[in-house]
């Protein structure tokens, strides 16, 4: 891939906890380009917080620990670095926006100040400045009123306008990456796609580069060029979002799709959840993570952990189906109506 | 806001005379004739009393006469000291009390804002563990040990340096005050201690100073701006009943370090059965704890912006 | 994480597909119950653990400790006064005592000396005649050294006569060391600079006659004047009145844990009661019954425990700890009633209430089956935090003397007595002041324990 802005390389992460050491993120690669929407989907606790949050420098060491990896901006790792070139990495390099715009904001200090901060800080704006900027921020965030909002509290809001004010924060640098993680999963459904939509506009005007990370498949269809699907700290497949959706290579993004409603009339299919729960990371798997709960799961899932497959140019997945030794044909697998599966 | 003001001090005032009314109720469930039992009241004085109260009237009538001398505030006369008004006897002792008090809730409170500050951002790590471990002492040790505690030490510091750095006892001057103000502060600084560090250590893992974090603002600004502000919050809400408690804590410390405060005058009342000092007493506490847990509360309103706008 | 290496070869089944069942879901847990959970919790809790083998050891002490330890906690040993564990229970035996007017035994030395082997029946002092002592002599006893302030002590009394240079001192004698002070006095009375100092070190004393009576020694042993017996043994010393502090404490901790342990229990009840009853009736009733616990809130809980006790009286023989436990009831429940009509109001919105009732439920059962299990863990904590309350409230009380009744001991009152000689003899603040404590430290542990076990919020926090 040409030019990636940010080149992530083999990041593993694991926390220390009363139990034993979670093995949350073990070993993942991926670039994002220029102007584009990455999009990280998985169930909970797959680890797509947690790598992001990593990369961001904001997960709490200890009882974290980032055990090995790099994220290169340009040619500069920024794991375990607050600058670059003098200009700070969190704010004005990388914005993030996160799940619950409720909780997001301090409920002591009004929305203006909060934006205004980071100009503060970063661009070394007079407090006077910064807050004009806000107004202006929130503004562009379509935030109606902006002046007379910009003045009032967090609690004084409903999700959707706290969500496009954390949006105006996060933006206030102009960050060539913004981290959107699960960004309107705690929003109703209308109030998401004005969200996407403001997302997709910023990102049509300024040409940053959006990693968003999701478990709502609608979103990313909306929203993304190119897609990681994790499972248990893992990347299992990656590619774009046409082949990932039309030609998924791996079983969980199978599943994944099938538990996933469609507005197609003439499909006749019902919801088909994924039996399980993912496995223990305090005791990874010794093959793929996967196995316990796949329907094509082989006997030598179990014993080894499966390689990446290339696909096609850009689209590749860590399944054993795709092993040149195998003999099933994985195409029909594919095809085959996922539902009808499952024996038990 | 100013609605609410107005409506918390009606509750005040129907509080207070519930108090008032306990108060009447109690003492005049206590068996005999509180006159009777005390020798001291020369013929002149019962006279006057029973005018005064009614005291020969049937018990409504008492208790009416009681309420109307309390609407305009007076307490009464005292049974045991000749020509004494208990309205004198708070105005002379109060003030002391207050003046401890208040020195003793600034120490509890800027201590306990400290410390547990301090124990949340060094969590589980030496100075945590070993002002947890001197809090966890302060709130097992009851307050007249402290206190004892307190002057056994000012007494040995006096006979170490030879001469006195500090009085033992009495009242009058701020050298008087700081080691009885501390003792009677320890407790409920630990409690606000631990408070402080259970709030501030949500905080801390709270999602917005991860925002905060994720804007690139430096440690300092997180700490002062976004985390200090808002872990104090529940430690001002606690302040009403800590007032309460290190009013009535009063008592010993007054006693042990002979401060002439009105918790020990209210020792002494109750030894002597002066029983116009013990209601006026009670009432006038009661109605002073009512009111400081409503100023706390409207002060709140004024900080916390959630509470202001409602 | 490092790429995994692989074998270039696979078994000729490596890639059979595997039926369900050949599957090992190891991904579920043996699921446990709430309060199985919770215990588990509890045990790993190391200070929780410490603290309950504390409180049952507690309990051990007060229940059993008296039938080990059969001492009365009322029985005076007066050879023995405010005597800290560690002092000598070695006596001498004295003649009975005869009056003493400077005679001396031992004419030898100068100065401010002793007359005869000082000890707890009377220090013998004499000295020889200070010039221009006209006025006599007064003489001073300390329990500390004199220091630079020259604080001589508690004025023991005077010769006016400046050739009596002698004095006898009865007063209150314990086995320890003392600091006499002689100072001449000029014609009118006035302290003269010259003040000299003698270090005495007393020994215990008994006649036999008293050693007889208390048993120490048989009757028809040989015992005679000037040699020993050892008195009678107190593990942690006695009090002011020569009572044995260890059975004190014994029956002190059962009035203090009795109230710190009922007056919880009942207040509680009846919070719980009274808290469901306005949670369960709703709307004007709740109203109604919220603000009256509001009322008794605002009571200033001290004054009024205070107000109680000479409300119910004491009558000559009582130990006064119903009247406190009543006082107690009343004035505490609201708090727990407020919390417990909160969580009612609470669960009675949750999703699972609704579907049980949908399923056909009574409210016997929703009672049964959700209120109470759902608020158990609430109200158990209660308890456990209000036993240092209650320990400390009747600690406070008979700390100021409105507590329990004087002969009756508890550790509260036992420290009220302790404090006065606390300069002195300090074991008799500090053993049921850390009785105190301990109890309280244990609960309060404890307390946090439950709190963590019980509640899952709370439990990443701490």
């Amino acid at each position: 891939m040409a030019d990636p802005v940010l080149s992530v390389k083999n990041l593993a992460v694991e926390f220390d906890t009363y139990g034993g050491t979670v093995q949350a993120v073990r070993g993942v690669d991926f670039d994002v380009e220029r102007g584009k929407t990455l999009a990280i989907v998985g169930e909970s606790g797959c680890g797509k917080s947690v790598t992001v949050q990593s990369i961001m420098g904001l997960t709490p060491m200890p009882p974290g620990r980032i055990t090995s990896g790099s994220a290169m901006m340009g040619d500069i790792d920024i794991i375990g670095r607050k600058t670059i070139n003098g200009e700070d990495i969190r704010g004005s390099q990388i914005g993030m926006i996160f799940q619950d715009p409720m909780t997001s904001l301090n409920p002591t200090m009004n929305i203006g100040s909060q934006i205004a901060e980071t100009l503060i800080v970063h661009r070394g704006y007079s407090s006077k400045q910064a807050f004009a900027r806000a107004i202006e921020l929130l503004d562009m965030s379509k935030i109606p009123e902006a002046a007379k909002r910009a003045k009032q509290y967090p609690f004084e809001f409903s999700g959707g306008m706290l969500q496009r004010a954390m949006i105006a924060m996060a933006i206030a640098c102009e960050p060539p990456i913004l981290i959107a993680d699960e960004p309107t999963t705690a929003l109703d459904v209308t109030i998401q796609a004005q969200i996407l939509d403001l997302l997709m506009e910023l990102q049509r005007n300024n040409g940053m580069s959006i990693i968003l990370i999701t478990h709502d498949l609608g979103v990313v269809a909306r929203m993304a060029e190119h897609v990681l699907v994790m499972y248990a700290g893992q990347i299992v497949e990656h590619g774009p979002v046409d082949e990932i959706f039309y030609r998924s290579g791996h079983p969980y993004t199978m599943g994944l799709r099938a538990a996933m409603p469609t507005n197609d009339p003439n499909a006749e299919q019902r919801l088909t959840p994924i039996d399980g729960s993912p496995p223990d990371l305090f005791h990874p798997p010794v093959g793929c993570g996967y196995f316990a709960r796949c329907p094509h799961a082989m006997r030598i899932c179990a014993e080894q952990p499966p390689q990446a497959h290339q696909l096609s140019a850009a689209h590749a997945a860590k399944c054993w189906l795709h092993h040149e030794a195998n003999t099933q044909q994985v195409a029909q697998i594919n095809l085959r109506d996922h539902a009808g599966e499952e024996p038990s | 806001m100013w609605r609410y003001t107005f409506k918390r001090l009606l509750q005040g005032v129907i509080t207070v005379w519930f108090i008032a009314t306990a108060t009447f109720a109690a003492m005049h469930l206590v068996p005999g004739d509180p006159l009777a039992s005390d020798k001291a009241v020369s013929e002149e004085i019962r006279a006057n009393l029973e005018a005064k109260y009614g005291l020969n009237e049937p018990v409504w009538k008492q208790y009416t006469i009681y309420l109307g001398n309390l609407a305009q505030g007076d307490f009464g006369i005292s049974f045991t000291q000749k020509n004494r008004l208990v309205n004198d006897i708070i105005r002379e002792h109060f003030p002391v009390s207050a003046t401890l008090g208040l020195l003793a809730v600034l120490f509890a409170g800027l201590g306990g804002v400290i410390w547990g500050a301090l124990t949340a951002l060094y969590r589980n790590r030496l100075p945590d563990i070993i002002i947890m471990f001197l809090v966890i002492l302060g709130i097992s040790v009851p307050s007249f040990v402290v206190a004892a505690f307190g002057q056994l030490g000012l007494v040995s510091l006096n006979n170490l340096a030879g001469f006195n750095v500090l009085p033992v006892g009495g009242w009058g001057t701020v050298a008087h005050m700081l080691v009885p103000a501390m003792v009677l502060g320890l407790s409920t600084m630990a409690y606000l201690t631990r408070l402080m560090r259970s709030s501030m250590l949500e905080i801390v893992s709270s999602d917005f100073v991860r925002t905060a974090k994720a804007k690139g603002l430096p440690p300092t600004r997180i700490f002062t701006a976004h985390q200090l502000r808002n872990a104090v919050l529940p430690v001002i809400t606690v302040l009403g009943p800590a007032i309460a408690a290190i009013t009535t804590g009063g008592f010993v410390v007054e006693l042990v370090f002979a401060i002439p405060g009105l918790g020990r005058y209210f020792v002494e009342a109750v030894q002597q059965l002066d029983y116009t000092v013990i209601m006026g007493t009670t009432v006038f506490y009661g109605a002073f704890l009512v009111f400081m847990v409503i100023a706390v509360d409207v002060i709140y309103g004024f900080i916390d912006p959630r509470v202001r706008l409602e | 994480m490092a790429e995994p290496t692989y074998t270039p070869e696979f078994a000729t089944d490596a890639f059979e597909p595997l039926h369900i069942h050949e599957r090992k879901h190891g991904t579920t847990r043996p699921s446990l119950s709430y309060w199985q959970d919770a215990w588990l919790r509890l045990r790993d809790n190391k200070r929780a653990l410490i603290s309950l083998y504390l409180v049952v050891g507690l309990l051990l002490f007060t229940l059993f400790g008296p039938l080990f330890w059969n001492v009365s906690p009322s029985v005076q040993d007066l050879d023995q006064v405010s005597k800290p564990p560690w002092a000598s229970r070695e006596a001498v035996i004295v003649a009975p005592y005869t009056l003493w007017h400077g005679e001396t035994t031992t004419p030898s030395g100068s100065g401010l000396r002793t007359a005869t082997p000082p000890n707890t029946q009377a220090v013998r002092l004499l000295w020889d005649p200070v010039p221009g002592a006209t006025g006599g002599y007064r003489i001073y006893r300390n329990v500390f050294p004199i220091n630079a302030q020259q604080a001589y002590g508690l004025p023991l009394g005077e010769q006016f006569d400046p050739n009596a240079t002698y004095f006898e001192d009865r007063l209150d004698l314990k086995a320890r060391d003392y600091y006499y002070t002689l100072v001449p006095l000029d014609d009118n009375g006035i302290e003269l600079a010259d003040a000299t100092t003698l270090e005495v070190t007393v020994r215990n004393a008994i006649t036999v006659q008293g050693a007889l009576e208390r048993g120490l020694v048989d009757a028809d042993s040989n015992v005679e004047v000037g040699g020993r017996v050892t008195l009678k043994f107190h593990p942690l010393g006695t009090d002011y009145l020569g009572r044995d502090m260890l059975a004190r404490l014994m029956h002190g901790a059962r009035v203090s844990l009795f109230i710190g342990m009922v007056a919880p229990l009942l207040y509680v009840l009846l919070g719980v009661i009274y808290g469901a009853a306005a949670g369960f009736l709703g709307g004007r009733a709740d109203a109604l019954l919220m603000r009256f616990a509001d009322f008794v809130v605002a009571l200033p809980f001290l004054l009024f425990m205070i107000l109680f006790k000479i409300m119910f009286g004491i009558g000559p023989g009582e130990s006064g700890i119903m009247p406190m436990l009543i006082a107690m009831v009343i004035l505490s429940w609201p708090a727990t009633s407020r919390l417990v009509r909160g969580q009612i109001l609470q669960i009675r919105e949750e999703g699972y209430i609704n579907a049980s009732r949908l399923l056909g439920a009574n409210t016997t059962y929703l009672i049964m089956r959700h209120m109470i299990p759902n608020t158990m863990g609430v109200i158990l904590v209660t308890i456990t935090f209000a036993v240092p309350t209650a320990i400390f409230t009747e600690a406070f009380l008979s700390f100021i003397g409105m507590g329990v009744a004087p002969p009756t001991p508890s550790w509260g009152s036992m420290c009220n007595e302790g404090i006065k000689t606390m300069l002195t003899t300090p074991h008799e603040l500090i053993f049921p002041a850390m009785f105190i404590s301990l109890t309280v430290l244990a609960f309060n542990l404890l307390g946090d324990g439950l709190r963590d076990a019980l509640d899952a919020r709370i439990r990443n926090i701490e």
